[in-house]
């Protein structure tokens, strides 16, 4: 990355869900930038909000705080017919379960166009047709395909279509919503290396969510780690992996499984307990450590953590 | 070994070759009525349904059956006659043709049972689906549908015909009245399983509107639940409708029904026994055409009956 144009911006963004007569807070004070043609991950555990941060920038979950700027323009609130076509011709997201996410009683045809249809974006009949079949084949699916119905593809075609169904609205951000955890293992690589050369075709920017690292360290250029809806950490990847800092972080690189058995069985994963902060006092934040890399702290943890960087 | 390597060659594997689907194409409408035409019993309730139907329209056209006159009335000699070649359903205690009686009847039943049902399930559909599909909604109409649907039905549709006088179209407007509530509440809950699925959220960050989600996300998929209610529905509303005229209220003594037939011949259940036991017959068949061909329509309308 040469250019450092800032794509996306969540300031601040805290969403909750009501519960029971309370309210639950699923994301607390989320911000980051996300720049222009970056991978940028999203990583953590089950239930720490990821994905309700991926489905608020798609504007499906509500925010209780703070904003989501794209293209510095603030897309959190209401916003009029034009800018909503705006947004969702710009942002489009792809789905963790293509079992799930694809209606089974349309044709392929109908479920690539369906964005299409909404907010009429194309010529004529001939021309949506030619979307479709642009789009079916950038993603490695036949033109006979069209008038197929889901149920009769595999798991990584249904997921192909899905990416289709994003890319006929040529998006500018894609949010990837753990996008191959539902696959199979063989055909995993086919999917991401299809997002990376559509990415590479397109200039394409990425949200990439996901709970496996190794993934994650292939395919992202920045990463952030989530753990119960608190970013914890943030840097490039390399950087990442070279200098975890904050002891969730650690404990997420200490769980990859090795591919090798004798390595593995050696192996003493590392366990977070959150008891081990004390922010009675002194109340963390969400510091610069080093150039591009964040860590939640307060300013005893931050000294430790500054002796412990490697440079 | 220089003989193997002329022979043979390398070929370059072709990807697109594995995205093949050698499956022949699907249609589901094609596969639906694929379906249907297997059972034997629903061609034969089909063609069953298809003859009663064309009679009833037909027949009355004809005959100008009008249960007021009674031309022959003074003709003893054509009273209570059984079934024979002249008359073929017999005649009743005023010399009347049974068979023309029970056409005329049949007429007026599926006709009220035909506009009732789609009425009823326009509006039923329309606002289940709405229903359903808006939880802010819900909360308000789920109150109102507690309190009217706790009103008997017999009380609604006694007091909305003594309202509005006996009649065709007031006997339709009260099998309305009653019924639409309830489909539209069974719709209601099926549009509740299906709205929550994953695809729905995929077509909301697409930008599609509640109408184009109703539509094409949720009701394609109620096509076999809404036929098997349409097939339950017209049989039902045919009983209802005999049941009130049995009653006697709903139509005027100008119209003739199946259950206004049912009701003057039970008199003669003991001496005349085909005077009650034909126009029940009818009944009978036109109810059992519908439903069967109805189920059979709204299995194979499931496409995990497909193969």
């Amino acid at each position: 990355m040469t250019s450092k144009e800032v794509l996306l911006s969540l300031k601040d963004v805290t969403i909750t869900f009501p519960k029971g007569k309370g309210v639950f807070t699923a994301v607390r004070e989320a911000s980051f930038d996300i720049y222009k043609g970056e991978t940028f991950a999203l990583v953590g555990e089950s239930g720490s909000g990821k994905t309700t941060i991926g489905r608020s920038i798609v504007r499906i979950n509500p925010l209780a705080k703070g904003s989501i700027e794209f293209e510095g323009k603030d897309i959190s609130g209401r916003l009029n017919s034009e800018d909503t076509k705006w947004v969702t011709k710009s942002i489009q997201m792809i789905f963790q379960d293509p079992a799930t996410s694809l209606n089974e009683r349309a044709t392929v045809d109908y479920i690539i166009s369906e964005g299409l249809y909404n907010f009429h974006l194309y010529k004529d009949e001939a021309d949506r047709k030619a979307k479709v079949l642009k789009s079916l084949t950038e993603v490695g699916l036949l033109d006979e395909h069209i008038t197929r119905y889901p149920h009769e593809f595999s798991g990584g075609q249904r997921q192909r279509i899905g990416i289709a169904r994003a890319m006929v609205l040529e998006p500018k951000l894609i949010v990837a919503d753990e996008p191959i955890s539902a696959l199979d293992v063989s055909i995993r690589a086919q999917v991401l290396n299809l997002m990376k050369t559509l990415q590479e075709d397109k200039g394409l920017t990425y949200l990439f969510i996901a709970h496996d690292l190794s993934v994650v360290r292939f395919i992202s250029d920045r990463i952030a780690v989530i753990h119960l809806g608190r970013i914890v950490e943030l840097a490039d990847t390399e950087e990442l992996f070279k200098n975890p800092l904050h002891p969730y972080t650690k404990s997420l690189l200490s769980a990859i499984p090795m591919p090798d058995p004798i390595m593995e069985s050696k192996k003493v994963p590392l366990f977070y307990d959150g008891s081990q902060h004390d922010y009675s006092t002194d109340l963390p934040s969400f510091v610069e450590i080093s150039k591009d890399h964040f860590v939640w702290a307060n300013t005893k943890e931050l000294e430790t953590y500054t002796k412990a960087l490697v440079v | 070994m220089s003989s193997a390597n002329e022979k043979f060659q390398f070929v370059k594997i072709d990807e697109f070759a594995s995205e093949h689907i050698s499956a022949p194409h699907y249609s589901y409408w094609k596969s639906v009525f694929k379906q249907f035409f297997k059972s034997k019993l629903a061609i034969a309730m089909l063609f069953m349904a298809v003859i009663i139907f064309a009679i009833a329209m037909i027949q009355p056209l004809f005959s100008n059956y009008n249960p007021l006159a009674s031309p022959d009335i003074s003709d003893f000699s054509i009273r209570f006659n059984r079934p024979n070649l002249t008359y073929w359903f017999g005649t009743d205690h005023w010399g009347n043709s049974l068979f023309d009686a029970v056409w005329s009847g049949a007429r007026t039943s599926i006709t009220i049972a035909l506009l009732a049902t789609s009425i009823n399930m326009t509006v039923g559909i329309t606002v289940g689906a709405i229903w359903g599909y808006n939880k802010k909604l819900d909360k308000y109409l789920l109150e109102i549908y507690n309190v009217i649907a706790n009103v008997p039905f017999l009380l609604v549709a006694l007091m909305l015909i003594y309202v509005l006088g006996p009649g065709f179209w007031q006997l339709i407007f009260v099998l309305c009245m009653t019924e639409w509530l309830s489909i539209a509440y069974f719709i209601r809950t099926q549009v509740m399983i299906i709205r929550d699925r994953e695809y729905n959220l995929v077509s909301r960050t697409l930008g599609t509107s509640s109408t184009r989600m109703i539509s094409r996300n949720i009701l394609p998929f109620l096509t076999s639940v809404i036929v098997t209610l349409l097939s339950r529905e017209i049989p039902s509303i045919i009983s209802t409708e005999a049941f009130l005229s049995f009653l006697g209220v709903g139509l005027p003594p100008s119209i003739t029904s199946l259950g206004k037939l049912i009701s003057i011949y039970i008199t003669y259940y003991g001496t005349y026994p085909y005077l009650f036991w034909i126009p029940v017959a009818v009944l009978a068949s036109v109810s059992v055409s519908f439903y069967i061909v109805g189920q059979t329509f709204a299995d194979a309308s499931d496409p995990k009956t497909h193969r």
